[in-house]
Order: structure tokens, then sequence, then C-alpha cells
């Protein structure tokens, strides 16, 4: 059985004290009522039936009394009917009525007044006896629907009562769940936000004095969380930023060795364009991982002219710049963006496609929802569906880059361009381009100015 | 005024960049502090001076100020910080350029180069143009705001020229680039800030500029 949240359970616990509250409330009223009831009632029966009786009893002296004629001579009433039995010979009015019970009957013959509760089919009744001389009993037999009714319909209402003030219990539960896991939404708010890559999101511990030591907590885990990713993002900006001084000096001398290869002997020239080489690939991991660092510091937003920034990516690796184009009426490709990292972005994307998809058939800049949307079609055999996340991580190439055997880049290109593209509240994917070929799709958040 | 003076106190990368340099041909002086630098151009001056940000005694960006006082030679700075503030501040300082570590010597050559054609004046400019209150006089190196001479570096004033010659046109930041600096393709950053160094010089309110204006999403434009 699945647990029960904690709403649910608060709301349960309410309902369940006020069910048991409320109907022990009922319980005991109705009691208290019936009991009250029941002696007044009865006190008003054995009243009439002895002044009843006494009549009677000053009506049957004689002999050729007409015990019927008696009985009719008085109106005892709305649901009483009286008995007279005379040496052991019931006199009444109606026909077939209540029958005496006999032990009663032995009672009142024993000269003994007495009463007993029987249950008709016209509901309960009370027949009182009373003895008036030797062999004669007077009877009168009280109905109680009326009583019964009563009380019937008081049950009902405390019922009702009881019931109700259990769905209010539940109610009230539910409510007071809600109020009490408030101060927790904020919480799970504030957790969104850090997940989401906010670190300066923190909880007020005054907010919610109950909550004081789960907040204090709480944001000393995000401060630790926070000091240890700048620690690591300084150390890597560090690490880079050392080795660019030693990197100068290779670069230099590699393009001395690289001009004058011609005037050493074979070997050494060959030695030298080795040093060339991976001087020059050493720089690029350098850059990229720059490169990536930097995604994690702050935007720099301006109005970016992306259409110029794209032809201009085109431009200097010798594409058509016809092939960027701007879809849809809305904007002129100006975007509110960082140019830096749109423009290291469109620059790797369109370097990937010429690298590894067979080139750039076309790029295509538009305006999604809250997105803006960058779109690289290449013309190359596309990416196969279980590296289509592998490829944006660092140090992975695509399988077909692996099978050409390119050792031109460190695989950073792609990894640079999601984390970009997710600093800038978006993120990259690869998708199948119509026709063949593979299509890379940027989404960049669009920014408020 | 010739060759190219680099100011690096980093031993190996100095030697290095002045082996380099040499190789594509240019004529090379080096020092290890801004003090002496700025002492060797004094005594010689350099057609161009490449500068480190991080330098012992006297700092890259003071240096770059000294330099920029002193004439109109190329500063290019190479440094190996790389944030936006350091950039600007740089340019700002009176920098024309802005490279960072490693430089690729091929991009550092081309660089020079378009420098050396620069500063033999290979760019054709009319005469005298006349915008509003701004008299540009080319052949003269001279520019007058309502009478007065205005001091424009070698850069600023290309600029200027550039702007002036297609007054009432936009230009977009790559174009700028392309004409004035002679960069295939470059930091679009170096002409914002160059602008904004011209703004303080020609316009009464930088904050709402009425002669030099920037055309959002396409570029600047010289008001006619």
């Amino acid at each position: 059985m699945p647990r029960l949240g904690l709403r649910a359970r608060i709301s349960t616990t309410v309902a369940v004290g006020a069910l048991v509250l409320s109907a022990s409330v009922a319980l005991l009223s109705y009691q208290f009522i019936r009991s009250s009831l029941v002696d007044e009632r009865r006190n008003v029966v054995w009243r009439t039936a002895y002044y009843d009786a006494s009549y009677v009893e000053a009506r049957i002296g004689g002999p050729e009394t007409d015990y019927v004629q008696v009985l009719s001579s008085f109106n005892p009433g709305r649901g009483r009917t009286p008995v007279l039995v005379v040496s052991g010979t019931p006199y009444r009015l109606d026909v077939a009525g209540v029958d005496i019970p006999r032990n009663l009957a032995e009672m009142v013959e024993g000269g003994q007044a007495a009463r007993q509760v029987v249950h008709t089919e016209q509901g309960p009744a009370m027949i009182i006896g009373i003895p008036l001389s030797t062999g004669t009993q007077y009877y009168e037999i009280v109905s109680l629907r009326e009583l019964d009714n009563n009380l019937r319909q008081i049950g009902l209402v405390l019922t009702l009562v009881a019931g109700g003030v259990t769905l209010a219990g539940a109610a009230l539960g539910w409510y007071t769940g809600r109020r009490a896991l408030r101060p927790l939404a904020s919480v799970a708010e504030a957790a969104q936000g850090i997940a989401a890559g906010d670190l300066s999101a923190r909880l007020d511990p005054q907010a919610e004095p109950d909550l004081q030591r789960l907040a204090a907590s709480f944001n000393n885990m995000v401060d630790q969380l926070q000091q240890r990713i700048e620690r690591d993002r300084r150390f890597a900006a560090d690490v880079s930023h050392e080795l660019r001084s030693p990197l100068q000096t290779l670069a230099a001398a590699a393009a001395v060795l690289e001009r004058r290869q011609d005037s050493l002997d074979a070997r050494t020239a060959d030695a030298a364009r080795l040093v060339v080489e991976e001087v020059n690939r050493f720089q690029q991991l350098v850059t990229d991982l720059l490169e990536i660092t930097r995604a994690e510091s702050e935007l720099d937003l301006s109005e970016v002219d992306v259409l110029a920034l794209a032809r201009d990516q085109c431009k200097r690796r010798d594409i058509d710049p016809a092939v960027v184009t701007v879809v849809g009426g809305e904007g002129d490709g100006t975007w509110r963006a960082d140019a830096r990292r749109v423009e290291q972005i469109l620059g790797n994307l369109i370097e990937n496609a010429q690298r590894h998809g067979g080139g750039v058939v076309a790029v295509r800049l538009y305006q999604e929802g809250a997105h803006n949307v960058i779109e690289v079609d290449d013309d190359g055999p596309g990416v196969l569906p279980e590296d289509r996340e592998l490829i944006f991580r660092p140090f992975v190439r695509g399988s077909t880059a692996e099978r050409r055997g390119d050792t031109d880049g460190a695989g950073l290109g792609l990894a640079i361009v999601a984390r970009l593209a997710e600093s800038h509240g978006g993120g990259a994917m690869v998708l199948d381009r119509p026709g063949g070929g593979a299509r890379f799709r940027v989404e960049l958040g669009r920014q408020s100015p | 005024m010739s060759g190219v003076l680099v100011i690096e106190d980093d031993d190996r990368i100095r030697r290095s960049l002045m082996m380099a340099l040499e190789d594509e041909g240019y004529k090379v002086r080096g020092t290890a502090t801004a003090e002496e630098g700025l002492a060797a151009h004094r005594a010689e001056p350099a057609e161009a001076v490449l500068v480190d940000l991080m330098l012992p005694g006297i700092d890259g960006f003071e240096c770059v100020r000294q330099l920029r006082r002193d004439g109109d030679a190329t500063i290019v700075v190479v440094s190996a910080r790389d944030d936006t503030h350091d950039i600007v501040a740089a340019l700002e300082a009176g920098a024309d350029d802005y490279l960072v570590k490693p430089v690729a010597i091929k991009e550092l050559s081309a660089r020079m180069r378009a420098v050396r054609r620069r500063n033999r004046g290979g760019q054709s400019n009319p005469g005298t143009i006349v915008v509003g209150d701004l008299e540009i006089r080319a052949d003269a190196g001279e520019v007058r705001l309502r009478g007065e001479p205005v001091a424009l570096t070698r850069t600023e004033f290309l600029l200027l020229c550039e702007l002036g010659a297609h007054a009432g046109q936009v230009l977009s930041r790559q174009q700028l680039l392309q004409r004035v600096w002679g960069y295939e393709f470059g930091d679009e950053r170096l002409v914002d800030v160059h602008v904004g160094r011209l703004r303080q010089k020609i316009e009464d309110d930088t904050s709402s500029p009425r002669r030099l204006v920037t055309v959002r999403g396409l570029g600047y434009k010289l008001q006619r």
C-alpha cells in the first residue's frame, strides 16, 4: 500500500479526532435527551392513568354496571386506550387492541401497580396496570410512537451533526496541512533554483521559526556548494591561465621552426613539424578549456546582430554566407544575448559541420517560444541515435571522426556548445536532417532587457 | 619611426616573440620592464609596441597610457588575461588592439601587416569633410569641432575619417574593423571601445550621442 502523504495524514488525524469527539458528544446528548424525555413522559402517563383509574373506580360500584359505557364516558385522549378487567374478563373500546401481557396481568392481579413497554404494530406503547378492587384491574395502553419519532429525529440530527463535524475536521486538517507545509514549498523552490544553477538562492531563517534549523543547514549546504564550485572553477581557470605563458613561448618558437624547416636536415624537419602540430593542438585545447570555464561566468548581455555574426563565421571558413537565413517574420536576427557565447557557439557548430559533417548546408536563426534557436545542417552521415547525447560530452569524438582517424581538435567543440547553451538558459541537441545529414539545434533562453 | 618594440617581462616569451617577428621581417627590440620600454620608445619611436599587462613596476595599463600620451604608435596588448573587463580597460587606456595569449604568430603577423599598411597611409581619404560643426581634414590629419582642434589618436582619427566619408550611412562593426584596422576578422569590442573614446572627444553628452549614433543591430553612423 502506498504511504499516505504528509498532508493526507494530517487531514486523516484531524478528521478521526473530530469524529471521536463529535460522536461522543452526540451520543451523550442523545442519552441525556432520551432519558429526560422518557422520564417526563412516564410521569405524565402515570399521573393520568391514576386519575383515569380513580374516575373509573368511582363508577363501577353496582352489579349492573355497563363497563363499556363507563369507559366511553370519559375521553382519555389520543393514543390512550383504557382497558377494564373485571373477574378476568377484559372490557375495552377497541375491538382488536393490544393484549395485556401475561406477567403484567399477574402482577396487577396480585394487587400491585405496574407498567410494561411493548412493541406493537403501531410502534412502541406503554401499558400501565392499576389494581382497583379485588378482581378488578384498570389498564391504560399509551402509544409511545410520538416520543419514539421525536427521539429518532433527534438521533438523526445528531448523527448528521457528527458527520458534518468530521468532514469539517478533515477539511480543516487539509487546510492546516497546506499551511504547515507552505514553508517547505519555499525550500523546494530554492532547491530547484540551485539545481538550475542559481547559487544565490537562500532561505530566510526568520521567515518560519519552526523551520529555523532546516533553513540554517540548507543555507550552509548551499554556501559550501557554492564555495566548492567557485574553487573548482578558479582552479580550472588558474591552470589554463598558467598554461598560456609557456604556450606563448612554444607557439612563437614553433613558428620559427616552421619557417625554417627547409634549412633543417630531413630528420630534424620531421621532428620540428611534429612539434609544431602538437603545439597547435595544445593551443587549441587550452583555448577550448578556457572557453568551458568561461561558461560558468555571468552572461554579458547586449543586442547582438546574430545574422552578421553567423555570416562572418562562414566567411572566415570560406563558406558562402548566403547559407545563413533568418526564418519567420519575428525579428531581424538581432537577439539580446551574450555576443561572445553566441559567436563561439556558431563558430564551433560551423567548424563541426565542416570537419565531421561534410560541409554546412544551412544555418537558420529563428525565435520559438521562450527561445532563440540556431540550427546548423550538414551533409554528413548524420549522428547515430546512441551517440546523440555522447557527442556533447568533453573529449568524445563522433564515430565518424574516429573512422577517419581525424586527430584534429581535442573533441571539445560540441561540449563547449552544450555548456555555453546551458549557461544561456537553453541547451544543445542533434537531430536528423530531412534528406540526410545531421541537424544541430541550439536553443538560447530569450533574455529580457 | 621604425620596427616593433616588445615589452614583456617573461624572458622566454620575449625572446621567442622577437625571433618569430624577426623571421616575419620586422626590426624588433625588446625590454623586460615598462620603464625601459618607455625610455627605448622615446629614444627611437617604434612603429608598433606589443605590451604585456602584468609587468613589474609600472604595469601594462599605465605603460599603454604613457605610450599613448607620447605619440600615436600602434599599441597592441598581448596578455594572458581575457576578462572583458581587462580588455576594455586596456583599450580605454589607449591600446589599439588586444590579443590574448597564446597568440598564433600568423595572426600577430597579419595584424602587424595591417598596422604597417595603415601607417603608410594606404587609405585614400577625400581632402576635407564637414559634418555640421565638425570638420575633418583628412589630408592634414586634423579634426576641428566648432573651429577648435580636437586631439585624436591615429585609430580614432581613421575611425572618424571612415565614418565621415560615409556620413549619413550605417557602417557595421565588421566593416569598420576591415576598413579602419585592416583586419579581415576581429573582436567587435575593439570598435565599441574606440567609438566610446571618440564620443568623449566629439560629443557634448556621451550618454545621448547626437553626432556619432548607434544603429541597433546594424552598426554606427555619423549624422549628417
